[in-house]
């Protein structure tokens, strides 16, 4: 857990409460586990330093004079940031714990919680954090692979994803007004571009 | 009935005797007068006809006679040319007719015989003849005896009478018939007369001579003399042209003209006036002779009288017969007969008018008895059920109701001054004009301390606090009931309150007899109403500072928040613990075992708001003017009792806010009640609390502001135990604003004022159609 936090220099902690004490009980606890952490005493101070590449997790207090939580979290929402939100409140209410979690916040702990239950919460904020990297990572790649096509080659990779089910390379040829051969052949290129061995690969890895 | 019965009985009764008596003896009196008066004219018209007839008997031998000589003559059985035999015809015609005065022939040739009565000469005839012989003129004059001889003759020659001039020769012959002169005064007797003449025709038909007879008329007024006409009536004729040619003193009918000679009288100078009076004006307007029975009526010198003119005996005849009587001649004894019958009238009339006092004061002495007796009643003097003396079945009857009626007046009454003097409530009865008191019974006295003699000269007014004395209208002027709790002031110059009612009793007629008021000492209830008033204020006060929910919602935030470090704090030292090795077992047990205390009190915090919450109503809109409203009304009595004015300013056209009513209720009450609170020490200044709203962006602006002293700025005002109230728990503010932000709001206080506090806080304005609230909001915050 530990070796985690430490292997992955990009993720940190942001902590933001208006109350003193428990920003550096949790600045300390937390920094002894070995995560970066970075404290804020309202929302507008966290938004001063905040940028949107920041990865990582955000404890956020619900109740706090100025912006709330919930105000900083359909926030940042809005910005496009994908900093997952574990909410610490002294309030506790059930309405506004739905609407915290409908808009997409990992967890929602009540104040007193137990520091193992805040680094669970923290380490699935990370693992979700890992996991959009991975996506996005993923995602570029295959962006970068497709762009390798030719228009014709992307035009029968459209019609095979679009209507796998009329994929024989007749039904396409009589489509585009080509000969079967020609289709055969495009189908070849594309297999080898995308490093796909069937049909199935080939829409699992377009429909990603 | 103002009038006296016994005068108007008497009165009606006289009045209607005399009237009745009079009205017979009228009525009688005229019917038999207009009868007396027609039989008065019936017989002044037979005393006319009767004239008539024996003037036509006196004349009509005498028509016979003269006609009787003419034919004679005419028939030559006397040779009228013979003057001896004419004489002696014309003689008998004397002798057998008293009334002829003379007969004579005269001829064509101018002679003439004339026989005339004369007794006052030798003989008692006289006869005078004219003869002409051989152109000589002979006249001859013979007084002769009642036996023809003669008396005594005489020669004449100075004669110079000639017939055949005289009128009534002329006329006779003119006629060729009977003619009648009018009358006239004869030379030679000087009596009135007439002279009737015929004509003596030849077998040829002329005028041989004619034949006169001169009859005297005054034989006439002697008849008229004999009639009895009532007791003063006359008759007279009247000739055509207006002489008096008969009349019953036949002296008057004479009178002598300037140059000697006689004539008849004119009826327009004969002197008897009535005459003149009756017929004088019908004769000068050219009446006469009248053309029928012409009957009138005339006064002269104020006696009435009745009077007739009959038409003319005959053609030849012109006259007319004229008769009038004084009325009284014929009426007098009924005219005296009505004076009697007046005199008997009031006579009678008298003696009813004092049968009809005698039977009045019969009748109207048991109804003055009755009337004195009523009087003595209504005055108390004697009482109504006491046998009252005997008197007419009616009477009985209304003084039998009278007495039921005055029985049941003073029970009532009686009943009335028991219940007015033994209330339980002070009862007065004021004056409606002065308002001063007529009456008070003895509760009224107890209560403000003044005597009946004390009251008497006071008026109502006098007895209230002069504060309250604008509750009191008297209510026969506003013709309403007055009820009202007012303060007072006993003799004693202790305050009182009293509950005051009021009404007006009016007579049948609708003026105002008198206000009645009522009035209790609700003084000791008062001072209950107030003591309960100031425990219900203490135990709201004690109920809001006690508000579970806001408290328990404070106190679980604010202890959460130092939990959660103790909890942190202690995991953390065990994980340090833990790292370092050389774990002290016991340590690490303290260690955790402050944490787990940690979450323990957070879990009984947490317990225990889970309970509060159930009280917490859903968020709803509302207007806050409404609820600021309400707010205001449980403040009332705590502000105007600590003198504070509280002003409200909010717009009309506010839209809803967002939240929880009652929290939000809650909220303003505490910020109100704080500033009421703050200045209530200060009694120097205006105490004003001013509560303002407005819209600002998405949100409601409402400021509390007051003129208290202000905030102490060592406070920290929202730190939860700090407080500037010694009475205070220095919770209110931060429950305040934790309930605030739980409602989406927020709340401070606005610093930099010299005088006097200001409170802020927000709540969320509800989404109206036309702007999109959310954008608004974010704009609002970035």
């Amino acid at each position: 857990m530990i070796d985690d936090a430490m292997t992955d220099p990009d993720m940190t902690v942001f902590v933001v409460d208006d109350d003193a004490g428990i920003r550096s009980s949790l600045v300390r606890a937390l920094s002894l586990r070995g995560y970066r952490v970075a404290a804020f005493a309202s929302a507008v101070e966290f938004l001063d330093e905040f940028e949107l590449g920041m990865g990582g997790c955000l404890v956020l207090d619900y109740g706090m004079p100025g912006m709330n939580g919930l105000e900083l979290q359909r926030h940042l929402n809005n910005m496009g940031a994908q900093l997952p939100i574990v909410f610490i409140t002294g309030h506790g209410g059930v309405p506004e714990s739905v609407q915290a979690i409908k808009a997409g916040a990992v967890d929602f702990l009540e104040k007193p919680f137990r520091q193992a239950d805040l680094i669970a919460r923290i380490e699935t904020a990370f693992q979700i954090t890992r996991e959009l990297r991975q996506t996005q990572a993923r995602s570029e790649q295959q962006q970068a692979r497709f762009g390798r096509l030719t228009s014709r080659e992307s035009e029968i990779v459209e019609r095979i994803v679009e209507n796998p089910r009329e994929a024989s390379s007749k039904e396409i040829a009589s489509a585009l007004g080509i000969s079967p051969r020609t289709v055969d052949h495009h189908r070849a290129r594309i297999m080898e571009k995308l490093g796909v061995k069937s049909l199935a690969e080939l829409i699992a890895l377009a429909s990603r | 009935m103002n009038r006296s019965l016994g005068a108007l009985l008497a009165i009606g009764l006289a009045g209607l005797q005399l009237l009745a008596v009079l009205a017979v003896v009228f009525s009688s009196y005229v019917t038999s007068e207009s009868a007396l008066i027609h039989h008065a004219r019936i017989l002044l018209r037979d005393v006319g006809v009767n004239t008539i007839e024996h003037s036509k008997g006196f004349l009509s031998p005498a028509q016979g006679a003269a006609e009787l000589a003419a034919r004679l003559a005419e028939n030559r059985v006397i040779a009228s040319d013979d003057p001896a035999l004419l004489e002696q015809l014309l003689f008998q015609q004397l002798q057998i007719a008293p009334q002829f005065a003379g007969a004579y022939y005269g001829a064509e040739n101018g002679d003439f015989v004339h026989v005339l009565r004369m007794p006052s000469g030798p003989g008692v005839y006289r006869t005078k003849i004219i003869t002409h012989v051989n152109g000589k003129r002979r006249v001859q004059l013979i007084w002769r005896n009642d036996d023809f001889s003669i008396a005594q003759t005489q020669e004449d020659p100075t004669d110079p009478y000639d017939p055949r001039v005289r009128p009534w020769y002329v006329k006779s012959k003119a006629e060729r018939g009977t003619i009648w002169t009018d009358p006239y005064i004869f030379f030679t007797s000087q009596q009135p007369g007439i002279t009737l003449a015929a004509p003596v025709l030849k077998d040829d038909h002329s005028v041989r001579g004619a034949v006169g007879v001169d009859i005297e008329i005054s034989m006439i007024s002697d008849f008229l003399s004999r009639l009895n006409i009532g007791a003063h009536g006359k008759a007279l004729i009247i000739n055509h042209n207006g002489d008096v040619i008969a009349h019953p003193n036949k002296n008057l009918i004479k009178t002598e003209d300037d140059d000697g000679t006689l004539r008849f009288a004119d009826i327009g100078e004969i002197d008897d006036p009535i005459a003149r009076a009756a017929f004088g004006t019908l004769a000068a307007a050219g009446g006469m002779p009248v053309a029928k029975e012409t009957p009138s009526e005339f006064v002269y010198q104020g006696a009435r009288y009745v009077s007739t003119a009959l038409p003319i005996i005959s053609d030849k005849l012109p006259w007319t017969i004229a008769v009038y009587a004084p009325e009284d001649d014929f009426t007098g004894v009924i005219k005296s007969n009505r004076t009697q019958n007046i005199w008997l009238a009031v006579v009678v009339s008298l003696l009813t008018a004092g049968a009809g006092l005698a039977l009045a004061e019969y009748i109207h002495r048991p109804v003055r008895a009755f009337a004195t007796r009523a009087a003595l009643i209504s005055q108390g003097e004697i009482d109504a059920s006491e046998p009252m003396p005997r008197t007419f079945r009616e009477l009985e009857r209304a003084n039998a109701a009278l007495v039921r009626e005055i029985a049941a007046r003073r029970t009532a009454e009686k009943e009335y001054g028991e219940t007015f003097n033994m209330s339980s409530r002070g009862m007065a009865q004021l004056h409606p004009d002065t308002g001063r008191f007529l009456r008070a019974n003895a509760r009224l006295t107890e209560i403000t301390g003044y005597s009946d003699e004390d009251l008497a000269g006071m008026t109502f007014t006098d007895l209230l606090h002069p504060e309250d004395r604008r509750f009191w209208t008297a209510p026969h002027a506003t013709d309403s009931a007055l009820n009202h709790n007012m303060r007072m002031l006993r003799a004693d110059g202790a305050t009182i309150w009293v509950s005051v009612s009021a009404i007006v009793i009016r007579d049948a007629a609708g003026r105002p007899l008198h206000d009645v008021v009522t009035l209790d000492d609700v003084t000791q209830s008062k001072v209950n109403e107030q003591e309960i008033q100031r425990l219900n204020k203490d135990l709201s006060h004690l109920a809001r500072g006690n508000t579970m929910g806001q408290m328990a919602a404070g106190l679980a935030h604010e202890l959460n928040q130092p939990l959660t470090a103790i909890a942190q704090n202690a995991d953390t030292a065990i994980f340090m613990l833990e790292r370092e090795g050389g774990l002290d077992p016991e340590l690490r047990d303290i260690v955790t075992e402050i944490e787990q205390q940690a979450i323990r009190a957070g879990d009984i915090i947490r317990a225990l708001r889970g309970f509060i919450r159930k009280d917490e109503g859903a968020r709803t809109s509302f207007d806050f003017a409404e609820l600021l409203g309400q707010s205001l009304q449980l403040l009332r009595a705590e502000a105007t009792e600590a003198g504070v004015r509280i002003k409200t300013d909010v717009p009309a056209d506010l839209r809803q806010i967002v939240g929880n009513r009652v929290q939000i209720a809650q909220v303003l009450v505490n910020l109100i009640r704080n500033a009421i609170e703050a200045m209530s020490a200060d009694r120097h200044n205006e105490r004003l609390v001013t509560v303002s709203a407005r819209t600002d962006g998405p949100m409601l602006l409402v400021t509390v502001s007051d003129t208290g002293p202000g905030i102490d700025p060592d406070v920290a005002l929202f730190s939860q135990f700090a407080t500037t109230k010694r009475t205070g728990m220095g919770l209110g503010l931060s429950i305040c604003r934790s309930i605030i932000e739980g409602n989406g709001g927020k709340l401070w206080n606005e610093e930099g004022k010299q005088r006097g506090a200001v409170f802020q806080f927000t709540a969320p304005l509800a989404a109206s159609d036309n702007s999109p609230r959310d954008s608004k909001q974010e704009t609002g915050i970035v």
